[in-house]
């Protein structure tokens, strides 16, 4: 059994058909990405698997169970956690007291607090900046501040919603190796990326979505060699 | 461009702005003078036959244009003096001009009485350079001030409160009017009924520099040494004392209008809980309000459509239930609305419950325009909070645990969930955070403190009308919390005193004090965007480059690893 199945969903926005059929699956401890141009559907995708969005056709199983008509919060208390796009962190919390957001669902506070220690090994710089307002933080920063906070909720799942959107090359490299280490610690990924490149080098398998479909699977380095891919994405 | 040339023309600057200071302080007064607040103060002593209110207005204006241009390093006195001689220049010209040619078909209050306050019964050509003259002075006084500490601090205190003294003449005599012996005796040498006399503002001036004097010499050190935050707390003692005793002292009076500030401290918290808490900017706030007061009043009224006679105690704890119901269907159908909708919609709501209240067809249980009359008072034993005073000890015990309560929800589960809701909708969802059920609860919660205010209200009057429950009552609510300093319950104390209280302390002055609400509400919001005493969070987000304030606030920090 896949530990995220998703099954054909049509997503719309008014009238707009914004997700034509997509299917998807996720096994345990894979990183998988979605990668496609803008207004592929990438973050719909993403943010119909969090409850952000109800899809109006299809289902969603997370570990056997259907999601459908759950809300996002109920599906983020199953172990699903979305890092939205656009590093929303709450500006005016520490960093401290933003990791703490992240607990939220849980009631052991003592465990959290070793969690949050947990995190800071993972994101050595967050430590450095622990006591700072979190709108202080540069870029790439908040980007790692807001998937901390998203592990501080023991995810199964994590959804990541362009991490490396409008980062530092160098930046970039080290969002995509924290993605790496995540893996490592037993958390699923699935990924959304306009960096084609970037992602398809770190993910065990890729889906390429256009204009709400799907057109495209394979294993990461297949597609990253695959013709059309390299003609669309890559130039 | 040269060194010198700069200094020069950096100077040339800062007395131009000196002079514009004084003119917009100028502008100020030509307005006061032209729509007639500032005859209606000279009508009214400070210390009879020396100094009208009206005549400490215009030196307070220049005065203060003095202070306001005195603020670089050089030639300090000499701008003061220049933006005070502006100050004043406009209301001169006024009384030349009204010499020369009668205004009073185009500006009804500029009639002789302004005249003759302008120049003091002399000769116009010769009132306008004098007039000038005590601008000048002003100016240059003001400057003085602003210039050396200790001047300021030897005459602030007294002159202050000789003004509190002689502005608040009416209301001081009636709190001293129950005394007798040496009391008032003290009272006949300071007052008469015309404000303070001579000799009683000398006294009090003399009392009061003395006093802040040794006060001063005592705790300057120590207070200088204090933290902020230990400080606030020592004046949040002293107020909060000050309370507490003032209503048994000074009579019925200061007890109403203490009560209506309690009532609407009540309000700012709940809807604090709402707009400063959960970011839910509501308008309609009244109907909470209206709720608790109409349950009050239909539980207990001795009246033909009351549904039952409940005891008050009885039907306090219902009507707030109520007004919590009230709250949640409420938000309902605005769950989905944010921002400046959200504020046009609930004030949509808001009207809605004043209108059914008004309508025939609600009027065979709600009364109509008539509203419902002869609300029991509550009762202790065989004791009823019947006067003034014990239905303000009531508020401030209801006022206590409602703070009591906030206090502890913005700490909680619930308290962190709402500022995550508030700041980004999507993220707190995706943290796990149960959207329709926060936003209700804070609804519900909001509504529950307004209920308790309503129901304290109808007690207190004996009787509900509609037309107590306008819109303006949200605007006030929501008004008093921006000016205390949103998300802060100690905010909501102070706005509440400052623009509920002093408006009605200011009552003599007839629709007047509206205009003075309305200049301190936006003085307000230049100055101090963040409120009186806003909440640590919000001082927070106003100096987020300030690395410290963000260190001191950080409650259970790591170690960093070695």
């Amino acid at each position: 059994m896949s530990l995220l199945q998703v099954d054909d969903i049509h997503v719309y926005y008014d009238k707009i058909h914004a997700l034509k059929g997509i299917s998807v699956h996720v096994e345990e401890g894979e990183i998988v990405t979605l990668v496609g141009g803008n207004g592929a559907g990438k973050s719909t995708t993403l943010r119909a698997i969090s409850g952000l969005l109800h899809p109006r056709d299809g289902a969603i199983r997370f570990e056997g169970k259907a999601l459908g008509g759950l809300g996002a919060h109920d599906i983020a208390a199953l172990g699903i956690r979305h890092v939205p796009e656009g590093r929303r962190v709450f500006g005016r919390l520490t960093i401290a007291e933003n990791l703490d957001m992240g607990a939220f669902t849980r009631r052991d506070r003592r465990v959290a607090k070793d969690d949050r220690e947990q995190m800071l090994a993972l994101f050595p710089r967050l430590r450095e900046r622990y006591r700072q307002l979190a709108g202080t933080l540069s870029g790439g920063e908040q980007q790692m501040l807001a998937t901390a906070r998203a592990l501080m909720g023991k995810p199964r799942l994590l959804l990541m919603d362009e991490p490396s959107m409008g980062l530092a090359p160098m930046m970039v490299e080290q969002v995509f190796e924290t993605m790496g280490r995540i893996k490592a610690e037993g958390v699923t990924i699935l990924l959304v990326e306009q960096n084609a490149p970037m992602a398809l080098g770190v993910a065990d398998r890729g889906y390429v979505l256009e204009s709400g479909q799907i057109v495209l699977e394979g294993a990461g380095r297949d597609l990253l060699g695959d013709e059309r891919v390299q003609r669309a994405y890559l130039g | 461009m040269t060194a010198v040339e700069h200094g020069r023309a950096g100077a040339a600057l800062a007395w131009r702005r000196a002079a514009l200071v004084g003119l917009g302080f100028g502008a100020g007064a030509l307005h006061l003078a032209a729509v007639g607040v500032l005859l209606m103060l000279h009508q009214r002593w400070i210390v009879i036959d020396t100094l009208s209110l009206g005549q400490a207005t215009v030196l307070l204006l220049a005065g203060g244009a003095g202070a306001m241009a005195a603020r670089d390093a050089d030639a300090r006195l000499a701008r003061g003096a220049l933006a005070g001689l502006c100050a004043t220049l406009p209301l001169a010209l006024l009384s030349l001009a009204m010499d020369a040619v009668t205004l009073q078909p185009i500006f009804i209050v500029l009639t002789p009485d302004l005249q003759a306050m302008l120049t003091l019964g002399m000769p116009p050509l010769l009132a306008a350079p004098a007039l000038l003259l005590v601008g000048v002075a002003a100016g240059l006084l003001g400057a003085a001030l602003r210039a050396i500490p200790a001047l300021s601090r030897a005459l602030l205190p007294g002159a202050i409160a000789v003004l509190i003294a002689g502005v608040f003449q009416e209301l001081i005599q009636l709190m001293l009017q129950q005394y007798e012996g040496p009391v008032g005796e003290a009272r006949d040498f300071v007052y008469t009924w015309e404000g303070l006399t001579q000799q009683g503002a000398v006294t009090v001036f003399v009392v009061v520099t003395l006093i802040a004097q040794l006060a001063g010499r005592a705790a300057r050190g120590r207070v200088a040494a204090m933290e902020p935050a230990r400080r606030r707390q020592i004046w949040a003692g002293i107020a909060l004392a000050a309370i507490v005793i003032l209503p048994a002292a000074a009579g019925s009076y200061i007890g109403q209008v203490l009560m209506l500030v309690g009532l609407y401290i009540l309000m700012g918290i709940g809807l604090n809980l709402e707009v400063g808490l959960a970011g839910l900017l509501d308008l309609g706030f009244v109907a909470f309000f209206a709720v608790g007061a109409y349950s009050t009043a239909l539980l207990t009224a001795d009246a033909p459509n009351a549904l039952m006679h409940l005891s008050y105690w009885a039907a306090m704890p219902i009507s707030v239930l109520l007004a919590v119901c009230v709250g949640v269907l409420f938000g309902l159908p605005v769950l989905g609305v944010r921002g400046d909708y959200l504020a046009v919609a609930t004030m949509g709501l808001g009207e809605i419950v004043r209108v059914i209240v008004l309508s025939d067809f609600g009027a065979p249980l709600l009364g109509g325009a008539q509203g419902v009359l002869h609300i029991p008072k509550p009762q202790i034993g065989s004791y009823t909070l019947s006067s003034p005073v014990a239905l303000f000890y009531l508020t401030l015990v209801a006022a206590a645990i409602a703070a009591f309560i906030a206090w502890r929800l913005e700490n909680s589960r619930l308290g962190r969930a709402w500022m995550a809701l508030r700041d980004d909708e999507d993220v707190a969802q995706a943290l796990g955070i149960n959207l329709v059920r926060s936003k209700l609860l804070a609804y519900g919660l909001g509504a529950a403190f307004a209920g308790l205010a309503g129901s304290i209200f109808a007690t207190m009057l004996s009787s509900v009308y509609p037309s107590s429950f306008q819109l303006l009552i949200s605007i006030n609510v929501l008004a008093l919390i921006i000016v205390g300093g949103m998300g802060s319950l100690p905010g909501v104390v102070l706005g509440s005193v400052v623009l509920i209280g002093l408006p009605e302390l200011l009552r003599e002055f007839g629709e007047y004090r509206y205009l003075f609400y309305g200049a301190v509400l936006v003085v307000m919001m230049r100055l101090r965007p963040e409120g009186l005493w806003p909440s640590d969070v919000r001082q927070r987000e106003l100096h987020a480059g300030d690395e410290t304030a963000a260190l001191d606030a950080g409650a259970d920090l790591l170690p960093a690893r070695e």
